[in-house]
């Protein structure tokens, strides 16, 4: 659920609290509720993993939250997730995976850093 | 033209060469007087562009920092004897606090290479420490190739480290090594001066020699580890090195177990380039 849902459900829940619920407004919030699936600002996590795979250890991470770049904690271990599957498991999904026809390129010689994963999400 | 190339003492060892391959860069805290700094500071407070050159015309700072006996050693053992002096002088000024950071590049006009055919040098005269938004590195990037268009989407990156470092502090980089600005939390203001020196003489191994630096055992490991396919970071720094030796024709990687991969062998590795030298006082090969 998208931030905007969760406000929406809250009103509801603040509206039944208050005995103030009602058929329609019910019928109304609900169908909020849902024309705001999918919908919301994208954020944007890149994260740069030691090998191809989503369990590898996160080498690098930029974060774009609310059309704006996070600051990360220095330490990287401090960072909110250590692998690819550790960020899928907080609701963010996978939107572009690692250019294996970089493996076409010399086996001597390194570009970039790390197997790169783009993954979003709405807030 | 006046001549601008010079010589002094070397001060670096193997050792010490070998790290700079492995790093890509070296930190020497503390070198310049306290006297020079001071005055440095006084001049970059009048001279406020981004390029005071004209600080390479004094006397005072040329000795004290271009050719400060630690520094402009190291580069001598780098860059080889008669190598040139800096042309231009750069400033990296910022007033704090900046929450955000620099984004990772490569410095224009860079060329991976296991050739060590110039050097960029930063000078800190005042104190650095992480809360001024010291420079980052990326230490073993200088083995990685990249474009610093296609490094916009990079942030953090584990192993990067902040050049915290106190007034008088000089760090020598491989102008291709990645770099930021990190973020700057204090409100002083922060001058990092950047210059660069050449080669003008054939590399060879001329720095300080150890008894017992041994070619065939030594670490050619380093921090690129991280982020290459497994030995390749040994390989290339192994290249460069040779390549600072003046034995760049001799390298060669067989494959496999081979030379310059660290291993518990039971004779000399296979495929150590002939005529390199075990120690001063073994027999070579």
């Amino acid at each position: 659920m998208t931030a905007p849902q969760q406000h929406g459900l809250g009103l509801l829940v603040d509206q039944l609290q208050r005995g103030e619920l009602t058929e329609e407004s019910l019928r109304r919030g609900v169908a909020d509720i849902v024309g705001w699936n999918g919908q919301g600002v994208q954020d944007l996590l890149y994260l740069q993993a030691a090998s191809s795979t989503p369990a590898a250890q996160v080498v690098g991470m930029m974060w774009v939250e609310g059309g704006q770049v996070k600051e990360l904690p220095p330490d990287p271990d401090d960072w909110p997730y250590q692998t690819v599957l550790a960020a899928i498991s907080d609701r963010w999904s996978v939107i572009s995976f690692p250019e294996m026809s970089l493996l076409t390129m010399s086996d001597k010689e390194f570009h970039g850093l790390g197997f790169q994963f783009i993954l979003e999400r709405r807030s | 033209m006046a001549d601008k190339t010079r010589d002094c003492e070397p001060t670096l060892t193997d050792s010490d060469v070998l790290d700079f391959c492995r790093n890509g860069y070296l930190l020497l805290e503390g070198v310049v007087d306290e006297d020079v700094n001071r005055r440095t500071l006084e001049f970059v407070a009048d001279d406020t562009y981004y390029e005071p050159t004209s600080i390479l015309d004094e006397d005072w700072f040329m000795e004290g920092v271009v050719m400060n006996s630690e520094a402009a050693g190291a580069v001598r053992c780098l860059l080889g004897a008669g190598f040139h002096l800096p042309v231009l002088m750069s400033n990296h000024r910022v007033t704090g606090p900046y929450a955000g950071t620099g984004g990772w590049h490569v410095d224009g006009n860079y060329v991976f290479s296991p050739e060590v055919n110039y050097l960029q040098v930063f000078y800190y005269p005042q104190d650095t420490p992480v809360e001024s938004g010291p420079t980052q590195v990326l230490p073993g990037s200088h083995l990685i190739r990249n474009k610093a268009r296609f490094m916009g989407h990079l942030n953090g990156i584990r192993g990067a480290v902040p050049t915290t470092s106190p007034a008088g502090s000089i760090f020598i980089t491989t102008y291709q090594i990645w770099h930021r600005r990190g973020p700057q939390s204090d409100s002083r203001l922060r001058n990092m001066l950047k210059y660069v020196y050449w080669r003008t003489a054939p590399p060879r191994r001329d720095w300080i020699v150890e008894a017992d630096f041994d070619f065939a055992t030594a670490n050619y490991g380093g921090p690129s580890a991280a982020f290459v396919e497994q030995f390749r970071g040994d390989a290339k720094c192994a290249e460069m090195f040779l390549w600072l030796c003046g034995r760049h024709e001799d390298y060669q990687n067989l494959g496999g177990q081979s030379w310059p991969l660290p291993a518990h062998r039971n004779d000399v590795p296979y495929g150590l380039p002939e005529g390199l030298p075990r120690t001063l006082s073994a027999p070579t090969g």
